[in-house]
């Protein structure tokens, strides 16, 4: 018995890594690759070993700036949406009402609608004499929105929380309950118990989601393309703009695997935000 | 004056009634078992005393004083839970000292406080693991710890023994009971179990439906039952449905049984006899047939079925002056018990006085 099961475990794990090898690690390989090489308007792509691509991204203010935005973006909505995805998760998780799931169908419907499609309701509502802004013209102002950093925020928080309700949902739920009774019990006010038991329980859980968030936020594509406009720029638009319309691949690349970098490392440095003893 | 009282309480879920109106006078310093099946109402009438759960109606005066509209954080109740519910985070220590914590007590008493407990226990050594490094016996005792480090006006366990190994059980229980009349907490446990019960309390309560059925010490509950439920329930007692006349008892389908008292009146009945009062041998009061002979070691158990089918468990001990006899399968014995070990009930489940053993009982209880 304990002579097979390696090899047990080798064919458990077979299938998915051969996907994960075949599907992402290889592409990736290739686009590293792709990043090295050198850009020509005639022939596109010249096979060289170069750290230009690179070295014009980090040399270059107008790049700078774009990732600034993209993580300044990502971060604003991360947080956002722990804020606001908090205090809902919390009341889903804890309410016995009997219209739970119904509350539970409510959140997750948004999700029901490709984020492009709810892209174009949010258009529909920050545009110039759009919903807003003819809402607010009966009080004598103007909301224009539209193409504003608020309006990629508005919109992909939308996109967002969803996802982070339904995941504090399930890390409140995972912390019994008898913790906050036996809490105030010993004399601590529900906001205390909440506080002091609940919340640091509830803090990994609480990273991961925000992390989530994060990660989406960093490579957000259609969202700022659509809410943003033309001259607002985030990454992942930046990275299809030299693929697609400037057809620089190895400076596409390049774009591609710093947006990667970055999100790995600052979601690795988000770890330790999470004191040790509070880890999983 | 009571010390802790409960008025009517009552917790109604829809239609549903968790308790019924349960009510009940607590000494200070007394150990009171709350007692049933699952569903009886035991756990929401603690879970009302610690203020979990809001009462629909009723009250609970502690000192004189209603806290039933306390919230939980401001009613000094100290709380074992089944589960123990440590805080995972907090470490032994920090774990104890959370209430002390939440009094704002100064930090050199609040150590001192901590360390006191945490000897009480026994877990001194133990002071800076975290809950999952410990065993669960070990856990329920820094549970306990915890609950007492605040002082408590009274001390409520829930199931505090359910989560132990069976071995375990007895000797927590012990321990749980000497430090309960050492420190005289007044003290709240609910239970499932008649025996960790019976071995525990001053007092116990026995319900059912959300209703109180009794509530008296063992002995009370044992000899004098107030209700068939409670005759089984403790100590499981044989109970034959049927009625009774001056002639005696007769089952359901017929079997006619010589009662050892006389009693009041006639009508439908139920009988209780405790499997360790009744004697089998040549002579008896209604005669039965052996189906199963079990030798439990110190006790002997036979299961004997009457003319009609009804059966019933006769135990006795195994060995010494009063060894029961063993019989085999098939073989026809006698059943025979004293008057004071048989209960009547009536058509309402109150006990009919026996009249013959009316004086005798008097005066015992007034002993």
């Amino acid at each position: 018995m304990r002579q097979k099961l390696p090899l047990a475990a080798a064919g458990l794990l077979g299938p998915a890594t051969s996907v994960v090898v075949l599907m992402l690690a290889a592409p990736l390989a290739l686009l590293f690759r792709d990043s090295l090489n050198r850009f020509d308007v005639t022939e596109l792509m010249i096979e060289t070993v170069t750290a230009a691509n690179y070295t014009r991204f980090f040399t270059e203010t107008f790049y700078w700036e774009v990732l600034r935005t993209t993580i300044l973006v990502a971060a604003t909505v991360a947080v956002l949406c722990v804020a606001l995805g908090l205090p809902l998760a919390w009341r889903l998780a804890r309410t016995t009402s009997r219209w739970k799931s119904l509350m539970m169908l409510l959140v997750i419907l948004p999700l029901f609608i490709g984020s492009t499609v709810r892209t174009v309701g949010w258009m529909i509502l920050f545009a110039r004499n759009g919903m807003m802004d003819s809402v607010a013209g009966l009080f004598g102002t103007r909301v224009d929105l539209m193409y504003t950093t608020t309006a990629v925020i508005i919109g992909t928080l939308s996109v967002n929380l969803p996802f982070m309700v339904l995941t504090l949902q399930s890390v409140f739920e995972g912390i019994d309950d008898r913790l906050t009774e036996a809490a105030q019990g010993l004399g601590a006010t529900p906001s205390r118990a909440f506080w002091r038991v609940v919340w640091p329980l509830a803090l990994p859980g609480v990273m991961i989601s925000a992390i989530l968030s994060f990660i989406l936020g960093m490579n957000a594509y259609a969202t700022p393309v659509l809410l943003g406009g033309p001259r607002f720029q985030m990454m992942a638009p930046l990275v299809f703009w030299e693929f697609n319309t400037n057809s620089n691949w190895p400076f596409s690349a390049a774009l591609a695997f710093i947006l990667m970098a970055t999100t790995l490392l600052l979601t690795s440095l988000s770890n330790f935000l999470v004191p040790r003893r509070y880890r999983a | 004056m009571s010390y802790l009282r409960l008025n009517g309480l009552t917790k109604r879920y829809g239609d549903t009634l968790a308790t019924d109106a349960v009510s009940l006078e607590i000494s200070k310093g007394e150990l009171i078992v709350l007692l049933g099946p699952s569903g009886c109402g035991k756990t929401t009438t603690l879970r009302m005393i610690a203020g979990f759960i809001e009462a629909t109606s009723g009250d609970i005066v502690l000192e004189g004083q209603a806290i039933t509209g306390l919230p939980a954080h401001r009613r000094e109740m100290g709380m074992v839970f089944q589960n123990y519910a440590l805080f995972p985070h907090l470490s032994v220590a920090r774990n104890v000292a959370f209430g002390l914590e939440m009094r704002r007590m100064k930090q050199a008493e609040r150590d001192e406080r901590v360390a006191e407990m945490l000897q009480l226990v026994k877990l001194d050594r133990l002071a800076d693991r975290l809950p999952r490094q410990l065993s669960g016996g070990q856990q329920q005792r820094v549970a306990i710890a915890r609950a007492l480090a605040i002082h408590p006006k009274v001390l409520l366990l829930d199931e505090p023994l359910s989560n132990l190994d069976a071995e375990l059980r007895q000797d927590v229980a012990r321990e749980i009971r000497l430090l309960q009349q050492d420190r005289k907490l007044t003290t709240i446990m609910v239970t499932h179990d008649q025996q960790e019960a019976m071995a525990m309390a001053d007092r116990l309560v026995v319900m059912r439906d959300g209703q109180v059925q009794q509530v008296g010490a063992q002995e009370d509950l044992y000899e004098r039952p107030a209700t068939p439920f409670v005759a089984r329930f403790i100590g499981n007692s044989n109970l034959l449905v049927g009625s009774h006349t001056d002639a005696g008892f007769r089952t359901e389908t017929g079997t006619h049984i010589d009662l050892a008292g006389r009693y009041q009146g006639a009508g439908r009945a139920t009988l209780a006899l405790r499997p360790e009062r009744i004697t089998l041998g040549e002579t008896g009061q209604v005669r039965g047939t052996i189906v199963l002979s079990s030798y439990m070691g110190a006790t002997v158990e036979h299961v004997v079925a009457l003319d009609d089918q009804t059966r019933l468990i006769a135990r006795g001990a195994s060995s010494g002056p009063a060894a029961t006899p063993r019989f085999a399968g098939g073989q026809s014995v006698f059943l025979s018990w004293p008057a004071a070990s048989e209960c009547l009930f009536d058509g309402g489940d109150a006990p009919i006085p026996a009249l013959s053993h009316s004086i005798n009982e008097r005066i015992s209880s007034h002993a």
